[in-house]
């Protein structure tokens, strides 16, 4: 959700400066995946709404009253400015023939002018990543982005007789408003909005129709504040896939109990851009009102989840900053939370909420000591034992992909070619021997032996623990049972030193370039060691020989040594040419005809 | 030269073996689980309600033909069913660390794999707290990334922990998202046969790869799968 640092300010005029918003917002609330400053100064903060508090978060004036609370600093209602000066009375009926709509307020306004928006709504929409479209669209979602309740408004000529909502017939179509052009094949199950001739107008808590919308010429408006059960909107709107600010917002469960301030905010927007409007009453059925709750907790309670020592006072300036309605007697608290605050309902909700505010950087880390004793568990102690047996016998692991094009077990939408989960382990292990036999001069090793330990699906039904391991001689698997049952009945063997060299710290990325290995052997003259060749030969090679001077064969006769030295050129830039590669195996000649070495 | 050697050990295994070295010397027991597991384990017993914009936030594999089984979004899957371990074995106060494969059907890229290793814990007992789970992931990163390594915990939201808490550690300047974990819900108490008002405790879990990546400075997930020795350099 896009937050604007200036619209916040009309609820919290006392607001810090924006760069210490970022962390107040991080640190007790959520996080801001990122911040953007407007050329007209204005800052627009990213902020991650959480699921549980999509209730009233989705909306500046609930960000705002947040931010109230968490900085003890004073929130300006503006309701009492929210002013219809004079009604009419309506013939508007309405007629919600379906409990999944939990609450719908509809208001007839009369002789408005369809227009450009003013300044100042257009610019508060572009910050937030909005269209302005027209004046009257655009005060429906200033009041969505403000309040948070998503409302409409139609042109009150195609609402024929009165507004009906009620599930769709099978198969209708209903063309949407918006520029994606959607036209919605619509079942049984969706909620609509219908009028009395029975011509669906809109998608229930989704989308307007594009039959129904304002247009140009649209003089007399029905507004429409509801509320409508999440499920119904949240399966229509996945189904349709038209997940709009305002289905992402009912989906999200929000109370029936704030469209009345959002008509009332909708109807003074539309009064100040249209002042010659004529304001009929409004229409409201709300069969069954939200009632209050309330929910009492402990500071103790508090202090055992968290593992700190919060006082009693500390937690009343907290609901006292929130304006939460609550009642102290000693050290228990009972709440009645805002209407809005539907994730306010146990006392571990009110652990969250102190625990947030209070700020969790707070607490003091400590180390637990429980009386248990953990007993052994055998998977993992068989790995172990698979493992540190491979490695012992100078096997290498790797790890291989879990799908694969063919098997028992598949998956709904996978990726093509990867829509099964393998069967064996066998398999992804013949491409990695592959691989790392053609790379083996890279890696320094004259022979390849690698092992995966894994989980394969076998059937259906039935997954295992596979160990296999291969070598020149080909791969082997068995599961991990009878691998480790074998392991009992071989002694077991003494694990060699480590391979030489030092661990790196940091990952090294290889180059994605061949690589040329050339190998050169010669006779050294006896007043030379191996050793000196070797110190000799390190000094000259350059960057491009990713791996040697390897020596790779000695053998002495009649009193000489020759030696072999195998040297793997690779370029992390470039293919390297022959010239390049004869032109570094040069440089390695001079060294050794210098130490006198004879070349074979 | 040397053909017996010892062979080298994937960057993956390598991390697991410390991380549950960590948690075993701080009194958890090894656990694990399948990797194809039900519904029940892998959301419903986590308190993930269904058709809940909640279960979106993982892209969740569902198997072809078989109602009510998925490949495991996260590890919790173990922690739940370790929960209910201990409830039917009456162990209390007690804990569990599991290390194993996640799977997530999303597109994959330098951040993102369909399949990765995650690790989860819990501790239950009578009075575990927040301040618990502190203390131990700080152990626990500390031998992770060093004893430099500081922690944090930045408000979150889990069906299945409350209060929730993202962690957060300070690596070489930087503060990275690292884990989410909280104090185990209650109705995830309950759906595992506990009794919340006798027992409570903390519950964790996040990425193995993505600590192996800020730790050895890896800059592409995919790497750990490719079957590639040149991966094998610590």
């Amino acid at each position: 959700m896009k937050i604007s640092y200036n619209w916040l300010k009309w609820y919290i005029p006392q607001l810090p400066p924006a760069a210490q918003l970022s962390d107040v917002i991080t640190y007790h609330l959520t996080e801001v995946e990122g911040t953007d400053t407007l050329a007209n100064g204005d800052v627009i903060f990213d902020v991650n709404i959480l699921p549980n508090r999509a209730h009233d978060l989705l909306s500046h004036q609930g960000m705002a009253k947040e931010l109230a609370g968490q900085l003890g600093i004073a929130f300006v209602d503006p309701t009492p400015k929210y002013v219809i000066p004079e009604t009419i009375p309506t013939t508007l009926s309405v007629d919600v023939a379906d409990s999944a709509c939990r609450r719908y307020m509809a208001r007839v306004v009369r002789n408005v002018k369809v227009e450009a928006s003013p300044a100042w709504v257009a610019e508060h929409l572009t910050a937030i990543g909005q269209r302005s479209i027209n004046n009257i669209v655009d005060a429906t979602n200033i009041v969505m982005f403000d309040s948070g309740n998503p409302c409409h408004a139609f042109d009150a000529r195609e609402v024929r007789g009165g507004v009906r909502i009620m599930r769709a017939k099978a198969g209708e179509t209903l063309e949407l408003l918006g520029s994606e052009k959607i036209t919605a094949t619509l079942k049984e199950t969706d909620l609509v909005i219908a009028d009395n001739d029975g011509r669906t107008l809109a998608l229930a808590g989704i989308k307007g129709g594009l039959n129904s919308g304002v247009a140009d010429d649209t003089v007399d408006l029905v507004l429409e504040v509801a509320n409508f059960d999440p499920q119904t909107v949240r399966k229509t709107a996945r189904r349709i896939g038209v997940l709009s600010d305002a289905a992402k917002r009912f989906e999200n469960d929000l109370s029936p109990e704030h469209a009345a301030y959002a008509m009332r905010e909708l109807s003074a927007l539309i009064k100040e851009m249209c002042p010659d409007a004529v304001f009929e009453e409004i229409v409201d059925i709300y069969p069954n009102p939200q009632e209050s709750w309330s929910v009492a907790f402990t500071t103790e309670l508090v202090n055992t989840k968290l593992g700190a020592t919060i006082s009693s006072d500390a937690i009343e300036t907290i609901l006292k900053n929130y304006s939460f309605d609550y009642v102290r007697e000693g050290e228990t608290f009972t709440v009645t939370p805002p209407a809005l605050r539907l994730d306010l309902k146990t006392p571990i909700d009110m652990v969250e909420e102190i625990g947030r505010v209070y700020g969790y950087d707070k607490i003091t880390p400590q180390i637990p000591k429980i009386d248990f004793a953990p007993a052994q568990h055998q998977a993992y102690e068989h790995m172990n034992a698979a493992r540190e047996q491979l490695l012992a016998e100078g096997y290498n692991e790797v790890m291989t992909y879990a799908f694969t094009k063919k098997g028992k077990v598949e998956v709904a939408r996978g990726a093509k070619g990867k829509e099964f989960l393998r069967t064996n382990l066998t398999d992804g292990l013949k491409e990695s021997y592959e691989l790392n036999r053609l790379n083996a001069p890279v890696l320094g090793l004259d022979a390849v032996k690698i092992f995966e330990i894994g989980t394969v699906f076998v059937e259906k039904d039935k997954e295992e623990i596979h160990v296999a391991w291969a070598d020149k001689k080909g791969v082997a698997e068995k599961t991990l049972e009878e691998y480790v049952a074998s392991l009992v009945a071989t002694s077991p063997q003494p694990s060699p030193s480590q391979g030489e060299g030092a661990k790196a710290e940091t990952f090294k990325v290889w180059s994605s370039f061949p690589f040329i290995t050339r190998d050169i052997a010669f006779w050294i003259p006896l007043e030379v060691t191996p050793r000196d060749v070797e110190q000799e030969l390190q000094k000259v090679v350059s960057s491009l020989v990713v791996k040697g001077p390897t020596l790779v064969d000695s053998f002495s006769k009649e009193g000489r040594t020759s030696l072999a030295y195998r040297f793997v050129f690779q370029s992390y830039e470039k293919t390297l040419t022959d010239e390049e590669v004869s032109g570094e195996m040069e440089k390695i000649l001079t060294v050794l005809k210098n130490l006198n070495c004879e070349i074979r | 030269m040397e053909s017996n050697t010892r062979g080298t050990e994937h960057p993956l295994s390598l991390l697991a073996g410390d991380a549950y070295a960590t948690f075993l010397s701080l009194g958890f027991q090894a656990a694990s689980g399948p990797e194809l597991e039900t519904e029940w384990f892998n959301f419903d017993a986590l308190n993930v309600p269904k058709d809940h914009p909640a279960r979106d936030m993982q892209d969740t594999f569902w198997i072809k033909g078989e109602e009510g089984k998925v490949l495991r979004t996260h590890n919790t899957s173990v922690t739940a069913r370790m929960l209910a371990q201990f409830a039917k074995d009456g162990t209390n106060p007690a804990a569990t660390i599991s290390i194993g494969k996640v799977f997530r059907n999303e597109a994959t890229d330098v951040t993102h794999e369909m399949q990765f290793f995650q690790i989860d814990g819990c501790m239950i007992g009578e009075n575990i707290t927040l301040a618990h789970m502190k203390g131990a992931l700080v152990e626990f990163y500390k031998n992770m990334l060093g004893e430099n390594v500081e922690v944090e915990f930045r408000p979150s939201f889990f069906p299945f922990t409350e209060p929730s808490v993202e962690v957060h550690a300070k690596f070489n300047g930087r503060w990275l998202e690292m884990m989410g974990g909280g104090m185990i819900h209650p109705e995830v108490l309950k759906n595992a046969g506990l009794d919340p008002e006798k027992v409570q405790g903390f519950a964790f879990g996040g990425g193995l790869d993505r600590i192996a990546m800020i730790k050895w400075n890896i800059p592409d997930v995919r790497l750990f799968y490719q079957g590639d020795l040149r991966l094998n350099q610590f």
